[in-house]
């Protein structure tokens, strides 16, 4: 292996950490979706490198089975983004059905165009 | 070669969940779904107590039956059963979704029977991810209630993170060892425990499943999951649930081998305060299922005290400890159900009066909410006391001390909620509890289990010490 699995490690914590950073900050419900897949690819990552070292086919299978239950994971999660934006016409996991969020303040980052 | 008969209750359950797959697909009927999901749910668990004596590994070794997955196999299934039985009434589920309703439970149960056989990293993972999915959609399924979408995309958020940690440190304890299988773990772990890289993938890796019991910094879905859910779902996540995560994390620190001193102290950090927030946030609870669920957390810690001990008795006061919760949160959740009115949730004030209303009801409330708090003679006592004696053994008698101060503190609450149904006279015309007569004989037999559990509970203990027998090295 060219590159040394310390290297890769490196880089799984990085995209790990990055993907913790948007899941915690955002204020879009999609980009927290998105940082939990790449918090779940950087494990991919850290899998795949460590099977290469140690000459395993376990680490890629690994990788496989986490792209399947990502999948998984998106359609469970897009499908409840989906029945909050009805109800409140908003991303922002700070705007309730109650109190809707006025137009001012940050809103969702599309443009609405759904009903 | 694959020994399929040792795979037949999974496969039982699985084909009950192609069963309401196909409902599904139907018109709605929710009289014949709930008939079909006793009628299941019973055959399931009479087969899943038959199983109890099979041994073996299947698939290549990833996948191992022995007594330990067996017994815990049985109380994971009489959990579903149980929930099932308090199904009568799903007035808290839209009648057109209770199909898929018993098909999450049934594949939520499946995927529970497989997390407590699975003895490989990936195996782990897949089952715990199938659970949870099926309870995230689960919660997110009560009628009407316009609060509901909130909570279940926190539990889901929550969840996917807490799994995305555990995955992570799994990767991180794949690659120091070169290897996924927990077998060929517990040979090299105990070792090299205290290299900074094992030591930060394995805690890494237990945070999927302090999410799944609700230990302290993952415990914060479980107020909301517990006030949004359906009566049986929370009733579900508070016992199947529960058992099925303490299952997995013994056989976790069990891989420690009792070196990880360093892991200990984490461990005994997560259990304090665990308890501590639980019992302080459940003292200022109205709405009952919020109380429950602070009393889980608190409960979580407990049971970590016996897992943190890493002793023989310790690993059985936590399995004792798992039967005794679910049958203890079962009554008080089958009394949430009775004394609520079309799927509401109710104060504790709701229950006032309860004793004229349904002696045999409150009896069995007073019952569980002793044990709950630790009093003898009930089962919660005798859990108590050997989690207790587990870490008194290990020389951990602060940590005991500060249990106890604990357990006051939780007394303070339960008797509230005992005061409202014993003392409490209610107002006006309260709503008639009607208890049919298999609730009737449901109800009885949760309070012998309660008392004798209580009286004599040596055939339980040894039971679990011989289950978890094989995990000590």
């Amino acid at each position: 292996m060219i590159v040394p699995y310390t290297h890769v490690m490196l880089l799984g914590a990085i995209v790990f950490l990055m993907g913790m950073i948007c899941t915690l900050t955002r204020r879009n419900l999609m980009m927290i979706i998105v940082g939990l897949e790449i918090m779940l690819n950087a494990a991919a990552i850290v899998f795949v490198g460590a099977g290469l070292e140690f000459g395993q086919i376990e680490g890629q299978v690994m990788a496989l089975f986490i792209v399947a239950v990502a999948a998984a994971e998106v359609s469970v999660g897009l499908a409840m983004v989906v029945c909050i934006y009805r109800q409140t016409q908003s991303l922002d996991p700070q705007c309730t059905e109650d109190s809707r969020c006025p137009a001012g303040t940050e809103k969702a980052s599309e443009p609405a165009s759904g009903p | 070669m694959t020994d399929w008969i040792l795979f037949i209750p999974e496969l039982y359950t699985l084909a009950a969940a192609g069963v309401f797959f196909f409902f599904c697909l139907g018109r709605a009927r929710p009289g014949r779904d709930y008939a079909a999901a006793m009628v299941l749910s019973a055959a399931g668990l009479v087969l899943t107590v038959c199983s109890a004596g099979f041994e073996g590994l299947i698939f290549e070794g990833v996948y191992r039956v022995d007594l330990y997955s067996q017994v815990f196999k049985v109380l994971i299934y009489s959990g579903f059963f149980l929930v099932v039985c308090l199904c009568a009434d799903l007035s808290g589920v839209d009648e057109t979704r209770h199909s898929e309703f018993y098909l999450l439970l049934c594949l939520c149960t499946l995927a529970m029977m497989l997390l407590a056989s699975s003895v490989h990293l990936l195996t782990l993972y897949i089952s715990l991810e199938i659970s949870s999915y099926s309870l995230y959609v689960l919660v997110y399924l009560r009628r009407g209630s316009s609060q509901r979408v909130k909570p279940a995309f926190q539990y889901f958020v929550m969840g996917a993170a807490a799994s995305a940690v555990m995955l992570f440190g799994f990767a991180l304890v794949y690659g120091a060892f070169g290897s996924a299988h927990m077998a060929e773990l517990m040979h090299q772990v105990p070792a090299r425990i205290h290299e900074p890289l094992v030591f930060t993938g394995f805690v890494l890796s237990l945070s999927g499943f302090f999410f799944k019991l609700a230990v302290f910094p993952f415990h914060f879905w479980a107020p909301d999951a517990y006030e949004a859910a359906p009566h049986q779902v929370s009733a579900y996540i508070a016992t199947a649930s529960k058992v099925a995560a303490i299952a997995i994390l013994v056989r976790m620190i069990a891989l420690t081998g009792g070196q990880g001193d360093r892991v200990a102290w984490v461990l005994i950090f997560v259990s304090v305060a665990s308890m501590t927030a639980g019992n302080l946030a459940a003292l200022i609870q109205k709405d009952i299922k919020r109380l429950l669920a602070f009393s889980s957390v608190a409960h979580a810690g407990y049971v970590m005290i016996g897992i943190l001990s890493a002793n023989a008795m310790g690993y059985a006061g936590a399995v004792f400890y798992g039967l005794s919760l679910m049958v203890m949160k079962f009554v008080c959740f089958m009394v949430v159900v009775k004394a609520s009115d079309g799927g509401r949730n109710i104060d504790t004030e709701a229950l006032a009066g309860l004793h004229h209303r349904a002696p045999v009801l409150a009896l069995a409330l007073l019952l569980a909410l002793f044990g709950l708090a630790g009093i003898p003679p009930t089962i919660g006592f005798t859990a108590k006391l050997l989690v207790f004696r587990a870490a008194m053994d290990q020389g951990l008698l602060w940590l005991v001390i500060v249990a106890m101060f604990n357990v006051v503190i939780s007394l303070y609450y339960y008797l509230l909620v005992l005061k409202a149904a014993y003392y409490t006279e209610s107002e006006g015309r309260p709503r008639e509890v009607a208890l049919s007569v298999p609730l009737k004989c449901l109800a009885g037999a949760m309070i012998f289990l309660m008392v004798a559990g209580g009286l004599w509970p040596g055939y339980m203990i040894v039971l679990a010490e011989s289950m978890t027998a094989g995990l000590l090295p």
